[in-house]
């Protein structure tokens, strides 16, 4: 159905703005390299494709005059949803943009800001392109060539958001959520036990810290309880057997 | 779509904030690895995260690379804080630098303050929504209303927000355990900046929508003084004399009715506008000391006193009727304490002198009749004159007149004289060969120069025959004759 192919295209999106902004994020900072460069171009590309097949599927779907009308708010919602993801494409991308010229990497005397993020970035990056391993292969000076293409998909992002606005009347502030205030919070209830030692190092709280390491303890209690007891049930059949 | 409105008023052409590129400088030579500021090793439990340094060392740098003394240091450092390029690790919402241990971290240039990327409010709830799942929904209070404003009018944006928000919070969790740590750091420290908590201020507040009027008084400590002034100024205030609107309102509406034929912009310039078609007649007609005025000008003699006494023809009509009555010497004292008002500052006590002389000392030979307590109080201002010494006694020898006098003379045989004397201009209406005549025969009217002089011949004339009458002349001359 064209509901359900849109919204995992959607999702796909998503996900790539998602990391693309990690990786702008950790531009210009001590975990910046040559491979951050490659990953965000490659990751950048992604987002285009994407972009644009979202793009002729949606502009078909909405075009279509003869949908229902609540087939037509579900499209418009994705709509939204869609048109936001390539906003925040665009200012990561300019953000970039500048950050990169600010920041070139094969200067003799380099200043990358020491922000503490000394990991790289390629499981974020892979996690984008939906692969197991990233591949480098490009050269050395991509850090300035790369710029001049960057600018020209801004502009091609840009001229495609200035379409869409005109192909498709859409009224955003029309569109009403499904998800209401906390939904987050639904979702992600198994937020996994390491997040909460991770918080807890930002909070200035060593208590919740030993409270994170004790949930690990104690899944570790229960492995070894359960053991013994699978030992002790063991040795007693063995008991009744042989005696 | 958003509707992006374009609300920096230009400011991306021309920068406020131009202090910003030069603190990024600042902080890029802060980074060298030789002369820059020496970073060390957080401990954390299980990780340690490098590139922290303490404030005493940041503080230390600046005041050496820059030349300058430790409180300037500190100001300096103070503003890299406040502006959001260095971060403090505990007592993260309080941005100042202090000069002791306490550890400082460098912010990633993405989180850098740039005038033209202001920080968007989808982002922010984005953020919001992130720290919302990370504190399973225990967020401070002031996030927590922010939040639940944004989802109120963000409405429509809401699932992106949302989705958002699980993505980027599902992308962090690749990486690595300490670089999870930096990255929540870094975007509550910016967050802390551009969306400063309650009652603490953003450096960042700048341009027409800033939230801190710079104007007003810093910390105003209420004292005493303070609110006496107040009380003072409140009471003044409920004192002041006030009128019913609809008693002024029917004075406007009694004055427009009056007034209203005589405005020259609702009524037409009789016999013509001289601006306009070169012919000068209205002038000529209404000149100060004109025989025979106009019917306009005498009707709005009538309509107050004032009118009378401030249209010079006007007033000496008025002077004709009271010399027939014998009662000159109010008008004469009116029009002397007027050229008090507006005269020279040096002739001033010479003025008070002959006023006192001539109409106030008892015995005076124009004495005016004003209540004893207005004479008493002008006598005794008489001493040091100044310019408005004789204002009580012209009010009071106003009032008479009005009261008394005006009505009299608007019923007197002079006035009605007057009246049916007065012409009334036929409205002029040329062609244009005429309008071209007049132009052609444009010329100049009579200096006021010298209207200026025969009005002071007059008045030294008027002032010798109204002088004391010398009654030992007269006889002398009668006696010379027999």
């Amino acid at each position: 159905m064209g509901k359900d192919e849109c919204k995992t295209m959607l999702d796909a999106l998503n996900k790539v703005t998602a990391c693309y902004r990690h990786l702008v994020i950790a531009l210009g900072s001590t975990s910046d390299s040559q491979n951050l460069r490659e990953e965000l171009k490659k990751t950048r590309k992604k987002a285009q494709e994407l972009a644009v097949a979202n793009r002729t599927k949606l502009t078909a779907l909405l075009k279509d005059k003869t949908i229902s009308k609540d087939d037509r708010a579900e499209y418009e919602r994705l709509w939204v949803l869609f048109s936001s993801s390539m906003e925040i494409l665009e200012v990561d991308m300019r953000r970039s943009l500048e950050i990169g010229q600010d920041f070139p990497l094969k200067v003799p005397t380099r200043h990358l800001i020491q922000t503490g993020m000394t990991g790289s970035t390629t499981t974020v990056a892979a996690r984008a392109m939906s692969v197991q391993n990233m591949k480098y292969e490009a050269d050395a000076s991509i850090d300035t060539a790369d710029l001049k293409d960057l600018e020209t998909e801004i502009a091609q992002v840009d001229q495609m958001m200035e379409e869409m606005e005109m192909k498709v009347q859409v009224a955003p502030w029309a569109v009403e959520a499904k998800q209401e205030a906390g939904a987050e919070l639904k979702s992600t209830v198994s937020v996994g036990n390491s997040s909460v030692g991770v918080i807890s190092i930002c909070e200035e709280e060593p208590k919740e810290a030993a409270e994170g390491e004790g949930d690990v303890m104690r899944v570790f209690a229960g492995v070894i309880f359960t053991a013994v007891l699978l030992i002790a049930g063991i040795l007693g059949y063995l008991v009744i057997n042989l005696s | 779509m958003t509707i992006r409105t374009l609300r920096d008023h230009g400011q991306h052409y021309r920068p406020r904030m131009a202090c910003l590129n030069k603190a990024e400088a600042l902080v890029v030579e802060m980074q060298d690895q030789k002369n820059g500021v020496k970073a060390s090793e957080q401990k954390l439990n299980v990780t340690t995260i490098p590139h922290v340094m303490s404030g005493q060392d940041i503080l230390a740098w600046i005041a050496n690379h820059m030349k300058v003394d430790t409180q300037e240091a500190q100001v300096i450092g103070t503003m890299l804080v406040a502006y959001g390029y260095i971060y403090p690790l505990q007592d993260h919402k309080k941005l100042v630098l202090k000069p002791d241990g306490s550890l400082y971290r460098f912010q990633t240039p993405y989180f850098w303050p740039k005038q033209k990327w202001k920080p968007e409010d989808t982002d922010y709830a984005i953020y919001l929504a992130k720290r919302n799942i990370r504190k399973k929904g225990a967020l401070d209070v002031y996030e927590q209303e922010e939040y639940n404003k944004l989802h109120k009018w963000m409405n429509h944006k809401w699932d992106f927000i949302v989705m958002q928000a699980k993505e980027q919070y599902k992308a962090g969790k690749e990486r690595k355990k300490a670089d999870r740590v930096v990255l929540d750091c870094q975007e509550r420290a910016y967050w802390i900046v551009n969306r400063p908590p309650p009652r603490t201020h953003s450096a960042l507040d700048y341009g027409i929508d800033r939230l801190i009027d710079p104007n007003a008084d810093e910390v105003k400590k209420k004292t005493l003084d303070y609110y006496r002034r107040i009380i003072i100024f409140t009471q003044q205030a409920i004192m002041r004399s006030r009128v019913k609107s609809s008693v002024s309102l029917g004075a406007i509406v009694k004055y427009v009715t009056t007034f209203k034929n005589h405005d020259p912009f609702l009524a037409p310039c009789l016999p013509s506008n001289p601006w306009q078609t070169d012919d000068d007649t209205y002038w000529e007609l209404n000149m100060r000391n004109v025989e025979v005025p106009t019917k306009m000008r005498v009707e709005r003699w009538s309509f107050s006193f004032f009118e009378l006494l401030s249209d010079p023809r006007g007033r000496a009509d008025f002077k004709v009727f009271l010399k027939k009555e014998f009662s000159g010497e109010n008008l004469a004292f009116w029009e002397a304490a007027e050229e008090m008002k507006w005269g020279t500052a040096a002739s001033m006590s010479e003025k008070a002198e002959n006023i006192f002389k001539t109409f106030l000392a008892p015995g005076a030979p124009r004495w005016i009749n004003i209540d004893g307590r207005t004479m008493g109080l002008t006598v005794k201002g008489l001493e040091h004159p100044h310019r408005y010494v004789l204002d009580a006694a012209q009010t009071h020898i106003f009032m008479l007149m009005k009261k008394d006098t005006f009505y009299r003379y608007l019923k007197s045989p002079v006035y009605k004289d007057i009246q049916k004397k007065a012409i009334s201009p036929a409205p002029h209406n040329f062609s244009d060969a005429q309008l071209e005549q007049n132009a052609k025969n444009r010329k100049p009217g009579i200096d006021p120069i010298i209207i200026w002089q025969q009005e002071e011949e007059e008045k030294a004339k008027a002032a010798a025959a109204a002088g004391p009458i010398d009654i030992k002349k007269l006889m002398q001359n009668k006696l010379d004759r027999k």
